[in-house]
């Protein structure tokens, strides 16, 4: 990937006399913002030669880095965005900036892909969205967010549904003492229902994973799936992100591990990822 | 290039946690698709993120591929240059 992206910046090396803007990472207080900048090693900016700076106003710190304008601006972010080499490098520069923040304090984390033209913009945004920010870094504070991923393996699933669906079970009990042209046709029907019933009974898990882990979290939202990824756990069925207070996660931690082994007969698996900056509980 | 932070399955057929590292594309989905986004002058659109997630995508995936060829055929070089040796 080092190649790849040598070749993509090779037209777009940035001096020093070219016009700069500020690329945004995510919002802190001040004095934790001054306090982790000044300590210890401190993640690479998004472009070689600058480095990570803070703009304040007030309480409360945009942690920033200069980007160049032949790169960042509008005509040619728009050209690099397709560059997937380039955005990956650059995403995961945000992230671990961002990362590095966040084990340190409460942040707002920012989408990718936030610039400013000059630093008193960056003053004003702050000034402006002062009023939110502060509640949202307060509802943040100690809390971090976790991601749930439901796999199901769709033959263990099958497999097993008819034992788990109680109508099922019925017609399949039927079956056995039909004639041999009836049992026939029933079993027909219940290739067709195991289908409707595995569906239903993914989505009862999933349900049923919600609720419970709800229960121990600040916040939660289910999130859609882009692209239904196939993995060696299976077909990715649901996707979630918990706000958990950091003193509550090995509650969360032992709620999933036991939903894991209840949903174990249906061939669904869950997958924690994280501790994750907020991003989903940052609005 | 994946995070720092711990990915944890929770298997039901391990008693203890398995802790992996997080994969590159769980990242950069959050990083991408997520977050506050606070109108900057110049800000990545909304509908222009799912593109450039679902290109990543593709990209995450054949590196993947990539790799698995590439080891594929260090083995076997590995055997192929055995050869002149022996002779």
């Amino acid at each position: 990937m080092g190649e790849t992206e040598q070749k993509s910046n090779g037209n777009s090396r940035y001096t020093a006399t070219g016009a700069e803007g500020f690329y945004v990472y995510c919002i802190a207080d001040r004095a934790s913002s001054l306090k982790i900048l000044s300590t210890g090693s401190i993640p690479s900016a998004m472009e070689e030669n600058t480095e990570l700076e803070i703009i304040t106003v007030d309480d409360l710190a945009a942690i920033v880095s200069r980007v160049p304008l032949s790169v960042f601006g509008e005509d040619s972010l728009d050209a690099h965005l397709s560059d997937a080499p380039w955005v990956t490098v650059r995403a995961m520069r945000h992230e671990q900036v961002v990362e590095h923040f966040a084990r340190q304090t409460s942040v707002v984390p920012l989408r990718f892909g936030t610039i400013y033209l000059d630093r008193s913009r960056v003053e004003q945004m702050l000034a402006e969205k002062h009023d939110q920010l502060l509640p949202i870094l307060e509802r943040l504070r100690d809390r971090e967010e976790w991601g749930v991923n439901v796999y199901c393996d769709r033959a263990v699933l099958l497999e097993n549904i008819t034992s788990l669906s109680p109508r099922l079970r019925e017609m399949a009990a039927g079956a056995k003492n039909a004639s041999p042209g009836q049992s026939y046709l029933l079993q027909k029907k219940i290739e067709a229902l195991r289908t409707d019933e595995g569906k239903l009974e993914i989505e009862r898990i999933t349900k049923r994973i919600e609720e419970r882990l709800s229960s121990l979290s600040e916040g939660a939202s289910r999130l859609r799936v882009l692209k239904v990824e196939t993995t060696e756990h299976g077909e990715l069925r649901a996707k979630f992100a918990f706000l958990i207070l950091k003193t509550k996660f090995e509650e969360f931690r032992g709620a999933a591990e036991e939903m894991a082994r209840e949903i174990e007969a249906a061939g669904a698996r869950i997958e924690l990822t994280g501790p994750w900056p907020a991003y989903n509980f940052a609005a | 290039m994946s995070s720092t932070f711990d990915q944890v399955l929770v298997g039901s057929d391990v008693e203890t946690f398995e802790e992996t590292e997080l994969s590159l594309l769980e990242t950069l989905d959050h990083v991408l698709n997520r977050g506050l986004v606070i109108a900057g002058e110049i800000t990545i659109s909304v509908a222009d993120v799912d593109l450039i997630f679902l290109g990543l995508n593709v990209l995450v995936s054949s590196i993947e591929t990539a790799n698995e060829v590439l080891r594929a055929r260090e083995a076997r070089s590995e055997v192929s240059q055995e050869r002149p040796i022996n002779q």
